[in-house]
């Protein structure tokens, strides 16, 4: 099958236009809790929609359940930044540690479409040495994945989203499916700047439909990537996986909370899903069960599934589940123009560059670090100028001269650590259940790149005549938890996703990831899925057969 | 829409008869409601305290600077959140989550006052409010009242800074026109404004002063 429409019809399946195919979920297939169907998911983010579009494909019956709402862009969704606080995860989570990382709004999705529906488009693939680099840089982890075992997955999904940008001389050079879009104030300064002082950058990777496709818009260049596109241009699962999962007989099963995984005792296997809709405890039985709830959900509903068998949580015999839980160092160096900039005007991700992503052997640190284009928002920006100390009228004034500035932010690669992990809190949800306690503590590695991707950011926005640099540490995605590994003493999954511990248990979301590289993670994340449900696929359907 | 009372040798008047609201005809419905609710009949105070009011409300005109009449009505929409406890979905180790922290700190903040100025916070002078205010911020990550003072900071600004940045008297003063659905932008690029923006007319008003015009 050559076209992506054969594939995936998703784009098709939606009116032209914004909005949604109301007929298609008035339509939705629905299964009963007593009824086994061959699989539930776990979470409809990146991971488990990709997963439910595939297995539905395959002809599996599928259950795919979220938390959050079944989002109507337009009703559910506005072109305003604290109008969209409902887009995020905001449940009670404590953070700790020496660096505590926030959630929510810096990471956190909610709701069908999961953090892509907040997640500005960047989708740069990950390099051939990410998944190596216990290997060759002597740090972190090595996949039991290579880059090859992923690469065919990565090009169905640049075609499903679909992908605009230049040529991509990084990692493995390829190309998009889509011309790279015009750049706006920020993307030229980081253009200019770029080009002053030697270091090359390119327009793209962003999953933002350059042109019609299927019945999608085009982009109108307004600016609120992060508060979901009600425009359909910007690619989430919600408009790019879910409609084909519909179309083939797939249930998603909104507003639905799952608090436990169910194992028989006796077979050691999973048989469902304890969940709460609307108040009320229900069970959902299946033949295997995929859990897709990223790398805070994911660990707390193992750790909170326990039995006799697995008093310390599921799957987590060997203490991994939860650990190795990755950031990104993410600071936001921005600088001041005497022209108007005006940089929340077009889509936030523009231009990025991957010129400093490896190892840099005259360096005292190890892996490296990408930088892309930010354009924060008011709300945003007051925060930027706000972390400089400013506030009542300094802040005011230096929030006045908003249109002047440019804004780059960096992604440096943090290393795997075990004490950077989720543990059950003593703080309980509505539900009941012990809220995610996340601590996170930098090191040496980690700081070293942070400054140096300050540096570089301050060099390319003054080469292109920034007179005042400002800059933020903040940190950005979330990867790890429940990583990937060859054995069970290493990871919590196999390459292909499934579990160690229970046979017909799969984990298809960025918890999986050893490394996070310097890439934003989502098409990393869909592709790993799409290749996990390949396998599944090819496989036994009961999952109990193990493919060598 | 009146400017908010900004001087204009300190940032006002940069965007001269820029107005937001003007453009509300072309936003689609569902923002339209959401933008305009901020501009109606504040929501009531139901999370504070009568004594908890009076405190939020001068930290609230302090963080923006906001000086009577005030324009925004910061503290009402801190309280709403507070009272739908509308977070941001985390607190710190050791901190209670955002309600409490804001009652404790909106106490430890008149502690100071009285030991300070012998008045309640919001009874103070607003030169002696700045001042406390400022030394809590500068205690950066050493503990204040038993919590690391950045982080009531943060608390603080983050709450602030939200409900004010939201407002569109806010953009009106930093240039930004808010909503832009369906319509989206059609000239984009270095100096080039769409017919309803308006150009800064300080354009040599930079923080630092090192503006060239």
């Amino acid at each position: 099958m050559n076209r992506v429409r054969d594939r995936n019809e998703s784009a098709w399946l939606l009116p032209a236009g914004p909005g949604i195919n109301h007929g298609l979920r008035d339509d939705m297939r629905r299964f009963g809790d007593n009824e086994e169907v061959d699989v539930v998911i776990v979470g409809c983010g990146a991971g488990g929609s990709t997963m439910a579009q595939r297995l539905a494909r395959a002809g599996w019956s599928v259950v795919a359940m979220d938390a959050g709402p079944f989002w109507d862009p337009e009703k559910d969704w506005v072109s305003d930044e604290a109008g969209s606080h409902h887009l995020y995860w905001t449940e009670p989570r404590v953070i700790g540690g020496q660096d505590p990382v926030p959630l929510g709004s810096n990471n956190s999705g909610r709701g069908v479409g999961g953090s892509m529906i907040h997640y500005a488009g960047y989708v740069p693939r990950f390099h051939p040495s990410d998944f190596r680099i216990h290997s060759t840089d002597g740090v972190g982890a090595d996949w039991p994945l290579e880059y090859k075992d992923l690469k065919n997955y990565y090009v169905d999904i640049e075609e499903e989203l679909p992908v605009a940008g230049d040529n991509w001389p990084w990692g493995d050079p390829h190309s998009y499916p889509q011309r790279p879009h015009p750049v706006s104030g920020n993307g030229d300064m980081f253009l200019r700047g770029a080009l002053a002082c030697g270091v090359t950058a390119k327009v793209g990777p962003v999953a933002i439909s350059n042109g019609r496709f299927g019945n999608r818009p085009h982009c109108i260049y307004r600016g609120f990537c992060l508060q979901g596109c009600k425009v359909n241009a910007k690619a989430s699962p919600l408009i790019t996986h879910i409609p084909d999962a519909l179309a083939h007989g797939a249930e998603v099963r909104a507003d639905s909370m799952v608090t436990r995984i169910e194992v028989d005792g006796h077979t050691g296997k999973a048989t469902g899903v304890h969940y709460n809709l609307r108040g009320r405890e229900r069970i959902q039985r299946a033949r295997m069960v995929v859990v897709a709830g990223y790398s805070i959900e994911t660990p707390r509903l193992l750790l909170n599934s326990t039995s006799t068998r697995f008093p310390e949580g599921l799957c987590n015999d060997f203490d991994l589940v939860g650990r190795y839980l990755m950031v990104q160092g993410a600071p936001q160096t921005a600088g001041r123009f005497d022209a108007e900039v005006r940089m929340w005007k077009g889509p936030p991700p523009e231009v990025s560059t991957e010129d400093f992503y490896e190892t840099d052997p005259t360096k005292s640190y190890k892996r490296g670090f990408s930088i892309q284009t930010v354009s924060p928002l008011p709300i945003t920006w007051a925060e930027h100028v706000a972390a400089q100390g400013h506030w009542g009228a300094g802040l005011r004034q230096y929030m006045s001269d908003y249109v002047h500035w440019s804004c780059l932010g960096a992604l440096c690669e943090f290393l795997p650590l075990p004490e950077n992990r989720v543990f059950l809190s003593d703080e309980k949800d509505r539900h009941g259940l012990p809220v995610a306690h996340f601590n996170y503590s930098r090191c040496e590695n980690d700081r070293q790149l942070m400054s140096a991707a300050q540096s570089v950011m301050e060099n390319i926005l003054q080469a292109a005549g920034a007179d005042e640099v400002i800059t933020i540490n903040r940190y950005a995605h979330l990867v790890g938890g429940a990583r990937m590994g060859s054995d069970e003493h290493s990871g919590v999954v196999d390459g292909d996703c499934r579990s160690f511990a229970v046979p017909n248990l799969y984990i298809a979301d960025g918890s999986v990831l050893p490394t996070e590289g310097s890439a934003n993670p989502a098409l990393t994340i869909m592709a790993i899925a799409a290749r996990a449900a390949d396998r599944m696929t090819t496989g036994s359907r009961a999952g109990q057969v193990r493919q060598s | 829409m009146s400017s908010l009372p900004l001087g204009s040798n300190a940032g006002g008047g940069r965007f001269p008869g820029f107005d937001v609201m003007a453009q509300s005809k072309h936003w689609d419905e569902t923002t339209k409601a959401v933008v305009v609710s901020r501009l109606g009949m504040p929501p009531d105070i139901r999370f504070f305290d009568a004594a908890e009011e009076a405190t939020a409300t001068a930290v609230c005109d302090q963080l923006l600077d906001q000086r009577e009449p005030t324009k925004v009505p910061v503290v009402n929409m801190v309280d709403a959140r507070l009272a739908e406890d509308q977070t941001d979905g985390w607190h710190y180790e050791g901190m209670a989550p955002d309600g409490q922290s804001w009652r404790d700190s909106l106490a430890a903040l008149d502690e100071d006052a009285m030991a300070h100025s012998g008045c309640s916070f919001a009874d103070a002078a607003w030169e002696q409010q700045t001042a406390i205010l400022q030394a809590v911020q500068d205690k950066g990550s050493e503990d204040w009242h038993g919590i690391p003072a950045a982080r009531i900071w943060s608390l603080w600004t983050r709450y602030a800074c939200t409900a004010f940045y939201s407002h569109p008297l806010a953009w009106e003063e930093i240039g930004f026109a808010g909503p832009a659905y369906p319509r989206g932008y059609k000239n984009m690029g270095v100096n080039r404004l769409e017919s309803f923006e308006v150009t800064d007319a300080h354009p040599g008003q930079d923080p630092l002063g090192k503006g060239t015009s």
